[in-house]
C-alpha cells in the first residue's frame, strides 16, 4: 500500500466532462471516503485516444506530452486517469519518451514552441481503479461500507487496455532499452496480466458477489472501431453480455467510458433486434462503490446509465 | 526463397480431374490434385524497410512467425479468418505487394485490443506494426479509403481544431458521413438528434434520458452540443500541431 501516492494529478479525459458525467462524479465520491485527493488537470486536452495514432505519430506524442507537462507544472509526478484510453494513451507516450531519445528531445522543442513547458521528468500515468487498490484497498472500502452490496452479482468488465499491453504498464529506464540493466521491469502497482482482479477485490469488499467472467473480462467490445465497424462490435458485445447474463450477472461493472458506451449503445440495438439474453445493464464500478458508502442513486447520477441499472438495484434493495 | 503457405496458393492453381492417368497408371482419387507451381518474382523488398522506418513499425524484423498473435486476435477467431496479423507480417517483409492487395478489405479490421502486442514472446509491438504497414500501403496507393480511416481522421481534426473532443458531435458527424440526412438548426449548425433521418435505435437511444427527466445530463450534453468545449491555451499549441501533421503527411 501506498506506493502511487495520496494526492494525485487526476486526468479525467473529455468524455467524463460530457456524456459519461456520472463516472467523473462517482469517482469524486469514492475517492473522498478512500481519504484520496485528486487535483485536476487544469486546461487538458484530448489524449488523441485510439484513433489519433492511427494518423499522426509525432502528433500524438504531443498531445499527450503536454499534458504530462501540465501536470509536472502543478508539482506531481503521478497522473491518474479513469478510462482506458487515456491511460493507455499516456502509458504508450511514457514509452515512446523513454525508450527513443530522438523523440524525447523532439517532443520537448516542439514543446517548447508551442508555448508549454518542457519536460524535466516522465509522469508516471496509472489507471485509476490501481490507484483505488494500492492507496486503499479492498480493506479501506470494507471499513468505508455502510450499506453492502449484499445479493449482487456482478460480472467484472476490464476491456483490452486497462492490462494490455504489459509493456506501456512497466517502468524504463531512460537508456534507449539497450543494456541488460536497462530492461523493462513490472510495475508493482500493476494488476495481473491475464486474470485482472482489483476491481473483483473492491466490490467483493463491498459486499458483492463475483460472477466467472473469463475470458469475457477483458474481451474487445469493439473500441475504436465501435461506430466505424458496427457489424464486428455489435458481436463483440453480444458475446459479452450474453456471457456475463449466462453465468447469472445481474450487472456489469465497467471502468472505462468508452467501453461503457459501446456496451449500452449495442445493448440497445440488440434487444431492439430481440437477440435473447443480453439485457443485463451496464454501471460505472465506482458507482457502485458510492451505493455502498450509503450515497443514493442520485448523488451517483444511475439515471445517466442508458442501460438503466435502477430496476435491478431496487429489487435488491440497493437503491 | 521462403516458406509456401497455403494460403499463398490460388484457387485457380489447383486443379482437380475427376479420371486421371499417368503412364498408365490410374491415380484417380486422392492422387488426382494437382497443384500448378506459381514463381513469384516481383518481392518488393523497399517495402519491408520503408515499414521499418515508420517510428511504429521498429519491431517488425524481431518476428518469428509464432503466430501467438493470431491466436489471440479477436477479429480472427470470431469474425474473419482471414484477418492474419502473422501473415500480414509475413507479406509485408517479403514485400510481396499483390498478395497485401488482396487482403486490403480485411486489413482495417484490427480493433486495437493489444493482445497481439501483449502476448508477442519477441516483443513485437504487433497492433503499431500492423498500422505502420497500413500506413505504408496508404502511401503507396495500395489501399483505398476504409471506414475506420476516415473516422480517425475525423476524430483528429476534431482534436485539432478543438484540443478537446464532444461525443455527441461525434456520433452525429459521423451518422451524416454515413449518409444520414442529419438535420441541422439555421444558427449555429448543430444537429438536432430527434428529427431527420438518424437510424431508429439511435432515436430511441436519445429519447432515453427525455422520458426519464433526466435534466441535469439533457442540459449538460446539450451545452456540450451547442458550444464546443474547447482547451483554452490551445492556438499558439495548435499551430506546431498542424506543422508536424504537415510534416508527417497526415494533413491533406
Amino acid at each position: 500500500m501506498g506506493v502511487i501516492g495520496k494526492r494525485v494529478a487526476y486526468y479525467p479525459g473529455c468524455s467524463l466532462e460530457g456524456a459519461a458525467r456520472s463516472y467523473d462524479v462517482s469517482t469524486k465520491i469514492v475517492a473522498k471516503e478512500l481519504g484520496l485527493e485528486l487535483d485536476y488537470l487544469e486546461d487538458y486536452n484530448c489524449c488523441g485516444a485510439m484513433e489519433s495514432k492511427n494518423v499522426t505519430f509525432m502528433g500524438t506524442m504531443l498531445l499527450n506530452a503536454r499534458n504530462m507537462s501540465l501536470a509536472r507544472k502543478q508539482g506531481h509526478s503521478v497522473i491518474v486517469a479513469p478510462c482506458n484510453g487515456c491511460s493507455f494513451s499516456l502509458q504508450r507516450a511514457e514509452y515512446f519518451l523513454e525508450t527513443d531519445r530522438a523523440v524525447f528531445d523532439k517532443v520537448n522543442s516542439l514543446l517548447r514552441e508551442g508555448g508549454v513547458d518542457a519536460l524535466d521528468q516522465i509522469p508516471h500515468t496509472y489507471h485509476i481503479l490501481e490507484w483505488f487498490y494500492h492507496e486503499a484497498g479492498p480493506q479501506k472500502v470494507r471499513e468505508k461500507t455502510r450499506k453492502p452490496l449484499r445479493g449482487l452479482k456482478v460480472a467484472n468488465y476490464y476491456g483490452c487496455l486497462y492490462t494490455r499491453p504489459h509493456f506501456y504498464a512497466r517502468t524504463y529506464a531512460h537508456a534507449g532499452g539497450q543494456d541488460e540493466e536497462a530492461r523493462p521491469r513490472k510495475r508493482d502497482t500493476a494488476d495481473d496480466d491475464e486474470h485482472p482482479y482489483y476491481m473483483n477485490a473492491l466490490l467483493e469488499a463491498a459486499g458483492a458477489t463475483n460472477v466467472e467472467f473469463e475470458p469475457m473480462h477483458t474481451q474487445c467490445c469493439g473500441g475504436p472501431h465501435s461506430l466505424s465497424d458496427e457489424m464486428v462490435s455489435e458481436k463483440f458485445v453480444m458475446m459479452i453480455l450474453q456471457t456475463a447474463k449466462r453465468n447469472g450477472a445481474d450487472i456489469i461493472a465497467t471502468e472505462c467510458p468508452l467501453c461503457h458506451a459501446s456496451l449500452e449503445m449495442y445493448r440497445h440495438r440488440l434487444m431492439l433486434k430481440g437477440v435473447p439474453d443480453v439485457d443485463v445493464p451496464a454501471a460505472y464500478f465506482t458507482q457502485l462503490l458510492g451505493l455502498a458508502f450509503g450515497y443514493s442513486a442520485g448523488d451517483v447520477k444511475l439515471k445517466d446509465n442508458l442501460s438503466d441499472p435502477l430496476p435491478v438495484l431496487k429489487r435488491l434493495g440497493l437503491a | 526463397m521462403a516458406i509456401h503457405e497455403r494460403s499463398l496458393v490460388e484457387p485457380e492453381r489447383i486443379l482437380r480431374k475427376e479420371r486421371l492417368v499417368v503412364d498408365g497408371v490410374d491415380v484417380s482419387g486422392d492422387w488426382n490434385l494437382i497443384i500448378m507451381p506459381r514463381v513469384i518474382n516481383d518481392y518488393d523488398v523497399d517495402f519491408g524497410k520503408d515499414v521499418l522506418s515508420q517510428p511504429e513499425g521498429k519491431t517488425i524484423n524481431q518476428c518469428y512467425q509464432c503466430s501467438y498473435c493470431t491466436a489471440s486476435c479477436p477479429v480472427h477467431n470470431y469474425w474473419d479468418e482471414r484477418y492474419n496479423p502473422r501473415h500480414f507480417i509475413y507479406l509485408a517483409r517479403l514485400g510481396m505487394i499483390d498478395e497485401l492487395q488482396k487482403r486490403a478489405d480485411v486489413m482495417w479490421r484490427c480493433v486495437s485490443c493489444h493482445k497481439c502486442t501483449h502476448r508477442c514472446p519477441k516483443g513485437v509491438l504487433v497492433e503499431e506494426v500492423l498500422k505502420a504497414i497500413l500506413k505504408v500501403m496508404a502511401k503507396r496507393g495500395i489501399i483505398e479509403e476504409y471506414p475506420s480511416k476516415k473516422f480517425d481522421k475525423f476524430f483528429t481534426e476534431s482534436v485539432l481544431e478543438y484540443g478537446r473532443i464532444e461525443d455527441g458531435e461525434l456520433l452525429f458527424g459521423w451518422i451524416e458521413k454515413q449518409g444520414y440526412n442529419v438535420v441541422k438548426d439555421p444558427i449555429l449548425k448543430k444537429p438536432i438528434p430527434f428529427v431527420g433521418e438518424t437510424p431508429e435505435w439511435l432515436k430511441d437511444l436519445v429519447m432515453k434520458p427525455i422520458k426519464s427527466m433526466n435534466i441535469g445530463f439533457l442540459v449538460l450534453n446539450a451545452k456540450h452540443m451547442l458550444f464546443h468545449p474547447k482547451t483554452k491555451n490551445w492556438s499558439k499549441f495548435k499551430q506546431v500541431l498542424r506543422k508536424v501533421m504537415q510534416e508527417e503527411g497526415a494533413l491533406h
